[in-house]
């Protein structure tokens, strides 16, 4: 029976309608309704507080009349609701609609992505004087190794997305129509204490962090690149406070 | 003394740390109020006073991140209660496996004063709806979902609280009334119940029944703990319909329907459910004096009875 009671939820088929209790065929519409909306209002709800930029970006109207086409097809499988639109930039990137701002796509998945590492678990970071320490300790730093938490990932997006969403969340200090959204950017997307940080890079920074990734030394890690300044990118990593470990390398000497 | 508190829990707690039994006793005599993210930084800088909070479950199953951390430090200070919004027990299917470990480990964890869920169905074919659902009362269905009780309460290892619906039609297979359907379920499992006075008022307006006659019905010796909530009216010019919002102040009819509520079951730990529109919090913690005063008051007024 709730194979038809979904039915009737997310489609216009009626063939549930013959279990309510009604006076009339309209009374039974009227009752199922309060469900029908019900659902669709609380997902759309949902979806606003998962991509609240990419709404802020096409406007309630659009956003709304775009969800809705979305969950009637992609309904969540999870209780846990925040999980949802896991695919809702697939979607956007085939919405016809939406094909006048080909970078909706990647900033619905960049949001998706903050949200999903807002909600993975904690690493213990170091601060600023654990690091110097391990730097000071150690003869020739180009053996250190620095460790950025696991859930840590870099993007690389043909559109200005990490500044359109940084802008949404300065306070009104930039606004979105200022941001050069032809622009490709490299973004780190990290997690320190509570929250997923996202941080615009530039393309050695990105390599280098990569490299770090893969568990590679600080020396073996630096980009082939005149324009990399590790100072000030180690300066970064360390303000941003995502430096898990920085451990020393034994290699083993040869005989 | 009339109790609203099970005496004979076929479930006992689960082992684990105790709790300061100062929680508990709080917790049966002061009133609470939902907890929402908007709430949490203003409850631990001013501690307002307050009986426990309530959490939906599936909001605080990640590994990590804002929610569980301040549940963490809340928690610290005041009773809790774990409200499951996702189990589907009213579903057609087996219960979500996955889902269930997770809320277990969740009330393994915080040790709630009260684990809830409701009589109703969310989920089906790999489909999650985001709404409680309603379900025939017929054997058939009783049947299915007493066998998902007796599942979950084997897997959370202590009794679980069932809430009664807020429905928007019946079913004409339905062979039973809610509350019977309700107290064969009690009687079946050995599960409480939660009982839902807004739900009360919102279904036996939009069935056409009487809410004092469905209290006076109600298996009121199963009920652990109470909610009130606001509801909204639908405007449709077919049939007037009254709509389990939660975004509004408890409406008049629910407290008054309140006050009949305790001098059935005693007194009983209450709920403010407030999900929606949300108020600045002083304003949920004045619906809930207010619960505690009317609490009060029962409680004379059954003291003078029990004298005469």
């Amino acid at each position: 029976m709730n194979t038809q009671f979904k039915a009737a939820l997310l489609t216009e088929d009626t063939r549930f309608y013959e279990e309510i209790k009604a006076s009339s065929m309209e009374e039974q519409e009227v009752r199922l309704n309060v469900y029908r909306n019900n659902v669709t209002v609380s997902l759309i709800e949902a979806l606003c507080d998962i991509f609240p930029v990419t709404e802020a970006i096409v406007g309630d109207e659009f956003f709304h009349a775009m969800a809705r086409i979305y969950l009637l097809n992609n309904p969540p499988s999870s209780p846990i609701i925040r999980e949802y639109g896991q695919n809702f930039s697939d979607f956007i990137r085939n919405f016809e609609p939406a094909q006048s701002l080909p970078y909706l796509p990647d900033l619905a998945a960049l949001e998706h992505a903050m949200l999903t590492l807002t909600h993975s678990e904690e690493y213990d970071m170091l601060d600023q004087e654990a690091v110097s320490d391990a730097f000071t300790s150690v003869e020739d730093p180009s053996t250190l190794s620095l460790r950025v938490p696991p859930t840590t990932h870099i993007l690389v997006s043909p559109f200005a997305i990490g500044s359109l969403y940084q802008a949404h969340f300065s306070d009104g200090h930039q606004r979105l129509n200022q941001v050069e959204i032809n622009k490709s950017e490299y973004l780190l997307l990290v997690k320190s204490h509570l929250y997923a940080q996202l941080h615009v890079i530039n393309k050695e920074e990105a390599i280098f962090i990569k490299n770090l990734m893969q568990e590679k030394t600080l020396g073996n890690a630096v980009p082939e690149s005149d324009s990399f300044n590790l100072g000030e990118t180690l300066a970064k990593l360390i303000e941003w406070k995502i430096l898990t470990n920085v451990t020393q390398i034994h290699t083993k000497q040869p005989l | 003394m009339m109790s609203c508190v099970p005496s004979e829990q076929k479930h006992p707690q689960a082992e684990g740390s105790p709790l300061p039994s100062s929680f508990a006793s709080r917790f049966l005599s002061h009133s609470g109020i939902s907890l929402k993210p908007a709430y949490y930084q203003l409850i631990l800088s001013s501690f307002p006073e307050i009986g426990f909070f309530e959490i939906h479950a599936e909001n605080y199953l990640s590994k990590g991140g804002p929610a569980r951390h301040y549940l963490n430090l809340i928690r610290q200070h005041y009773p809790i209660t774990v409200h499951g919004v996702g189990l589907s027990i009213g579903g057609e299917h087996v219960i979500n496996q996955q889902h269930l470990e997770q809320v277990a480990q969740l009330v393994n964890e915080v040790q709630p004063q009260i684990f809830s869920e409701h009589l109703a169905w969310s989920s089906h074919d790999s489909t999650f709806l985001n709404d409680l659902l309603p379900v025939a009362y017929d054997e058939a269905t009783l049947r299915r979902v007493c066998e998902h009780i007796d599942h979950i309460q084997s897997h959370v290892k202590r009794q679980v609280l069932i809430e009664n619906p807020s429905t928007y039609f019946e079913f004409h297979r339905s062979e039973m009334s809610e509350t019977d359907f309700l107290a064969e379920m009690v009687k079946r499992t050995g599960c409480g119940l939660l009982l839902d006075v807004n739900n009360v008022e919102v279904s036996c307006f939009n069935h056409g029944h009487d809410p004092y006659q469905y209290l006076n019905n109600f298996p009121v010796a199963a009920v652990g703990q109470i909610h009130l909530a606001g509801h909204t009216t639908d405007s449709n010019a077919v049939v007037p319909l009254k709509i389990d919002s939660h975004d509004e102040a408890v409406s008049h009819d629910v407290w008054a329907l309140y006050k009949h509520t305790l001098s059935l079951t005693g007194d009983c730990p209450t709920l403010i459910e407030r999900d929606g529109n949300l108020p600045p919090i002083g304003e949920l913690l004045a619906e809930a004096h207010l619960a505690d005063s009317i609490r009060q008051v029962n409680q004379q007024e059954s003291r003078r009875e029990h004298a005469i």
